[in-house]
């Protein structure tokens, strides 16, 4: 190997044609006679469906069909449960999946109901106003607690209660930990809910092609192959006669890897029906109904620790709202379990959560995925425990960390994938140090005392966080050297802006010595690769990648091999290097790459029995366990106690994802991380009313934090390698939201000590904030 | 939502009663109502385009029940109302005081729910709305009666 | 999102327009820059049978500085009266609160008259023009009239324009001397409506004695709200911090009935309005003493 790769920051193969407006969306799909649909959506967050009266709509000129459930017959059936609850002992779960159509009752608002195909989406939207629904309205669940009282509406009357799911995990002996500790502080700490907000909505396009008997769906979704597999199982076609192709998409964070939504379960089938193309793009309105959504957890936690801040053990009891259906099992709340051990010795641990259901959109994972929850109530404890001692935040928090001794790390609990909890690598403590130096946090108190003096009031605030990331089960990945002497890669893994491209490309490039540029890689499209499960749990990069790197080696073998008997040398006297190979020492011996591939194909005379055509090799990667991810953020916040408006000034992030691929697509995530977990921190809150309503569901209301809002992250890269894979990388998805709340509200309290405030719950609007300062005030 | 005000008509209260009781009337004073029948003793059924200013949206069919009448002095209702947009539902009571004999105090209070779209992106000017609802349809009350009373 | 079917039309002058205005009444909706009544169409909470779409009058576009002062067209695009040397000199405090009004996306696209005429409750231009005392010229086929802020808004979304009237031109009187002015808000996020939002026009005498003060706030009323108790505070006054504190107590006590929302409740909106107007009036009364200020935040 002659030229490194990995490690720099190459600028991205997919960003010509994407900045120039030439990367295929699902939205762009246009096929000759393709009709649009548009779906009549529940007004009502839980009610009877007494009856739906389309005739109106029917009539409508440019309406080619309407359906309801009673229209789907045997199609009409639950969806599959994505993640079975993992094998933890005593666990319940209450298994309850959404439908297509909403039949005789509809459990949150947005649930669809009916479906409208016409020449166009207007003609559509149009004829969702002629159909008729006659509600029966029921009492709504809106608030977890409330979920659980013994005269709540229940949703899902086959159970007979709206708890979805009972979890206690823990080791150690908390009770005796308690009894042992100087202080126990005890808190309830509330983290309401978020929407993704991808930049693209979802889209499903689908043609049927009776000829060739195949299906083919464009699909936004993160899931490609499974989305593939369970539409040839529903339609009754062979996984062969069903192609899925997820081109680029513009963001998913999560919500587009749930499966089925209904909407990709109905459009193929609206396809096949009416044998003509069929398109569905979600509306920004729609996309607050109809994706999932998530956070929504109570949590009432505990922590003891000694006189020195040395923690003796942490119990939680919490309530996860997992909304209308618990599609996706366990995933959300497991993830808020694990992670809330973050980077700290917890020598006893008693977690316990109920999951329940309410009438509101179904949560499943978005970035973050439950951790942030988790980190939030432990960062939150720590600096609690920390003021309560007259003990510096960060002080408390070196106290606490596990030392690098300590790995290979067991929690003794399950985590989501299935396996016991297990951090394979880890070095906290620098990171903390770098974060505390970049920020300045010696000098700060100075500067904070100044600017006190000139009337303004600044804070800082520093956490920390782990994520479990790169989890299996596998991936998969081809690597061909194509005649042209270009290199195809394809996995089966879908991209939504992570970079895949050129991160894969970088991995490929440097063990085939190519320039990167030269790698096309071909993701999301099923007819290329067939095999695989996703991108999501921060594992793109870690488990195809290191599919990659194992297919990339199996063609340098290959290449190698072929090389020694074309060229007539021994292969230890072959060199491969910028796409030529060569024999040592005679530079002239030399074939390009395309030659070789040429020759690997040969048209006539066979190739030696045993061998097999072409420089191509296919291989798996599917780690036991996960790598851990580690990082600290610090932030400056700067708050102005009259208006209650918070403008965050610095953010700092340390952080450890293994060995970095392409350090510019890292920062890039980082960067957008942050911003979504300030967005969560500080303006985001998605607001049901006691019916269920959901009442900001747009743009207007439900405030994003724009590039105006968000500052450059300051950031510095540790590289501790992950033992459990060939490069040692860990995956860095979604660090950049997971702390950011528990940041926020220490270095709000930090900005304010005058006003004893304690911030337990996130998001925190100012207006939400004054309220907390009046009452402050007043005491 | 609550609604909750009064409103003082130079009407002696069984005027005013006799009033709020006649279908031709409320179509009259509704906002945007454009139609209000009586489909049965105390029940309505209506068509109300609900106009803010120049802006004109859907049409709503509504239904409005009164209940509990003590004439002239009070009544609650009960209004459901379906549009393209979603929908209300609401609960509300009129209390009828006569001040003198030629002067009628109302007090009203309601309890309206919204549902649908139109609860997910109107909220920054629901209160507003709600307001200047009441406003013009009390304003309209007052005008038919006074226009009664110059009869 | 897509807008219910609607009649379109795109007339050349303004006496085009009224025409069709007139024709169609208040079935016909005027489209200027399109930044509020687009998406209101999209949502179908607008569902105008006819649009008139005054893009291509382009005679509605102008600012020309006159004897009784700045006349801007009502096509004029914010972006151009926001970069306008004209309006920086001759009317300050419009300069001054055009970059709090959305992104400059949206001011490229907005036009001046659209959004007065819009009467948003947290539109930034219905305030300004009204503690300027601007004019609103009126056009119908029936003629021409000239109305006060004053009289234009009305409530909730709510102008005098008839239903044959379009606005065609806004006219701000010129600063006289000693005028002082000063306008801020405060929003969630950069660009987003106010949560509370203030535009104070004030006037020192030559004892340098409050002799005129019109402090319009948005976002806390069905419109534009003139603090008039405050204004009363100052007036005959020196404007001194006990002034300024009693008036900012009068504008969030007694001048507003402010509404709760899913952003501010009517107790946070009147402390925004406190604070506003304490942070404002200083800078509008040195600007009248001829200290000349920088704005107190403004976009790049």
């Amino acid at each position: 190997m002659n030229r490194s790769y990995v490690g720099q920051s190459v600028p991205r193969n997919e960003d010509r044609r994407l900045l120039t407006g030439q990367a295929l969306f699902v939205d762009d799909v246009q096929l000759e006679g393709m009709l649009h649909v548009a779906f009549l959506r529940s007004d009502h967050a839980h009610a009877l469906i007494r009856g739906v009266d389309v005739s109106a709509a029917l009539a409508r000129p440019g309406v080619a069909a309407v359906y309801t459930a009673e229209d789907l017959g045997d199609y009409w059936r639950p969806g599959p449960l994505l993640v079975p609850p993992p094998p933890v002992e005593g666990l319940t779960f209450n298994e309850a999946t959404q439908v297509p159509l909403a039949k005789e009752k509809v459990f949150h608002v947005g649930e669809p109901i009916a479906l409208v195909v016409a020449e166009s989406r207007y003609v559509a939207e149009d004829a969702l106003a002629d159909i008729l629904v006659d509600f029966e309205p029921l009492g709504a669940v809106v608030d977890p607690e409330a979920a659980l009282a013994p005269d709540a509406p229940i949703l899902h009357t086959q159970f007979g209660t709206n708890l979805a799911a009972h979890v206690v995990q823990g080791h150690g002996d908390y009770e005796q930990a308690k009894a042992e500790a100087d202080l126990v502080i005890s808190r309830r700490f509330l983290y309401d809910r978020g929407a993704a907000c991808a930049l693209e909505n979802r889209a499903v396009a689908a043609r049927w092609d009776p000829k060739a008997e195949e299906l083919t769906v464009w699909d936004t979704t993160q899931a490609p192959i499974p989305i593939r597999n369970g539409l040839a199982r529903m339609l009754g076609l062979l996984e062969s006669q069903v192609h899925v192709v997820a081109p680029f998409v513009g963001g998913g964070f999560g919500p587009k890897i749930m499966m089925f939504y209904p909407e990709e379960v109905l459009i193929p089938w609206v396809a096949m029906k009416l044998g003509q193309p069929v398109k569905w793009t979600e509306d920004r309105q729609e996309n607050f109904y109809a994706t999932t959504q998530e956070r929504g957890q109570v949590h009432d936690a505990e922590i003891a620790v000694t006189q020195d801040g040395r923690i003796l053990g942490v119990r939680d009891f919490f309530l996860h709202d997992t909304g209308a259906y618990d599609s996706y099992g366990l995933t959300v709340p497991i993830n808020s379990q694990c992670t809330l051990l973050g980077p700290y010795s917890v020598p006893s641990y008693h977690s316990e959560f109920k999951a329940v259901f309410t009438n509101k959109i179904t949560v499943t994972p978005v970035r973050g995925a439950g951790r942030q929850h988790g980190v939030f109530v432990m960062e939150r404890l720590l600096d609690l425990a920390a003021r309560a001692l007259g003990m510096d935040p960060a002080e408390i928090r070196r106290r606490n960390y596990l030392g690098n001794e300590a790995f290979p790390y067991n929690h003794q609990i399950i985590f989501q994938d299935f396996s016991p909890l297990f951090y394979d690598s880890g070095d906290y403590l620098p990171a903390l140090e770098t974060a505390l130096e970049t920020i300045g946090y010696d000098s700060f108190r100075e500067e904070q005392r100044r600017m006190r003096e000139a009337g303004r009031h600044i804070g800082v605030g520093v956490v920390s966080y782990i994520e479990g990331t790169g989890i299996g089960p596998y991936e998969g990945a081809r690597v061909t050297i194509d005649p042209s002497g270009r290199v195809r890669v394809a996995t089966g893994l879908g991209t939504q802006g992570q970079g895949h491209y050129t991160a894969f490309a970088q991995v490929v490039a440097e063990v085939l010595d190519v320039d990167v540029e030269q790698v096309h890689v071909t993701t999301g499209d099923t007819r290329e690769f067939g095999w695989g499960t996703g991108t999501f749990a921060s594992r793109g990069a870690v488990v195809a990648g290191s599919a990659c790197h194992a297919a990339a080696q199996a063609v340098r073998e290959k290449i190698l091999a072929m090389a020694g008997r074309v060229l007539e040398a021994v292969e230890e006297q072959i060199e491969l290097s910028d796409g030529h190979v060569r024999v040592r020492g005679a530079p002239e011996r030399s074939l390009s790459l395309g030659e070789l591939a040429r020759m690997a194909n040969p048209l006539r005379g066979a190739v030696k029995p045993g061998t097999e055509p072409g420089l191509e090799a296919t291989a798996y990667f599917g780690p036991d366990r996960g790598s851990t991810a580690s990082g600290v953020h610090a932030m400056i916040v700067e708050v102005d106690p009259e208006t209650a408006m918070v403008e965050i000034k610095r953010y700092v992030v340390v952080h450890d994802c293994g060995r970095l691929i392409n350090p510019m697509i890292v920062e890039g995530q980082v960067q957008g991380g942050v911003a979504q977990g300030i967005g969560n921190a500080f303006y985001e809150k998605l607001i049901f009313d006691d019916s269920g309503q959901l009442l900001n569901a747009s743009f207007m209301d439900y405030l994003l934090p724009t590039a105006l809002d968000v500052p450059r992250v300051e950031m510095a890269h540790r590289e501790t390698p992950a033992p459990m894979n060939p490069l040692g990388l860990k995956g860095v998805g979604e660090a950049g939201c997971i702390p950011t709340g528990a940041a926020f509200a220490q270095a709000v309290e930090d900005a304010l000590p005058e006003y004893g405030l304690e911030i337990l719950e996130i998001p925190l609007s100012p207006n939400r904030l004054f309220s907390l300062l009046e009452d402050a005030h007043d005491h | 939502m609550t609604i909750d005000g009064e409103y003082t008509f130079r009407a002696p209260r069984e005027t005013v009663w006799e009033l709020l009781q006649d279908p031709d009337v409320l179509v009259k004073a509704l906002p945007g109502a454009k139609k209000l029948e009586r489909i049965g003793e105390d029940r309505f059924d209506g068509i109300m385009r609900v106009g803010v200013g120049p802006v004109t949206a859907a049409e709503w069919s509504v239904n409005v029940q009164l209940k509990d009448l003590v004439p002239p002095e009070s009544y609650a209702m009960q209004m459901e109302g379906k549009s393209p947009l979603g929908f209300t539902r609401g609960t509300g009571t009129v209390t009828l005081v006569a001040e003198d004999e030629a002067t009628t105090r109302m007090h009203y209070h309601g309890d309206v729910q919204l549902g649908g779209k139109i609860a997910g992106v109107g909220q920054r000017l629901l209160d507003q709305v709600a307001k200047l609802l009441a406003r013009q349809g009390l304003e309209a009350l007052n005008r038919e009666v006074e226009a009664r009373l110059a009869r | 999102m897509k807008p219910a079917p609607f009649e379109y039309h795109r007339p050349g002058t303004t006496d085009e327009a009224v025409t069709l205005l007139a024709e169609h009444g208040w079935e016909a909706k005027l489209l200027a820059g399109g930044q509020s009544l687009i998406p209101a169409m999209n949502f179908r909470l607008a569902q105008p049978g006819v649009l008139i779409d005054l893009n291509n009058v382009e005679e509605l576009a102008y600012i020309r500085d006159g004897d009784v002062g700045l006349h801007i067209g009502a096509m004029t695009r914010q972006r151009s009266a926001e970069r306008s040397e004209l309006v920086a000199a001759r009317a300050p405090l419009v300069h001054e609160a055009l970059p709090f009004v959305a992104h400059p996306q949206i001011r490229s696209r907005g036009t001046i008259g659209g959004s007065i005429a819009h009467a948003d409750p947290a539109s930034e231009l219905p305030a300004v023009t009204l503690a300027l005392e601007a004019r609103f010229r009126l056009r119908s086929p029936r003629g021409a009239r000239s109305v006060s802020a004053d009289e234009f808004f009305t409530g909730l979304f709510g102008t005098a324009l008839e239903s044959d009237e379009l606005l065609a031109e806004i006219e701000i009187p010129p600063p006289a001397d000693g005028a002082g002015w000063g306008f801020a808000e405060i929003s969630r996020r950069h660009g987003d409506y106010g949560l509370a939002g203030l535009a104070a026009a004030v006037q020192l005498d030559g004892d340098g004695k409050c002799s005129k003060a019109r402090l319009a706030l948005l976002s806390v009323g069905d419109g534009p709200v003139l603090a008039t108790s405050a204004a009363e505070t100052l007036l005959g006054a020196e404007p001194s911090e006990e002034a300024i504190r009693a008036a900012a107590n009068a504008a969030a006590h007694r001048d507003i009935d402010p509404p709760s929302d899913i952003h501010a409740s009517a107790a946070y909106r009147r402390r925004l309005v406190e604070v506003l107007t304490r942070r404002v009036l200083p800078r509008a009364f040195d600007r009248a003493r001829g200290v000349d200020l920088k704005p107190i935040t403004h976009e790049a």
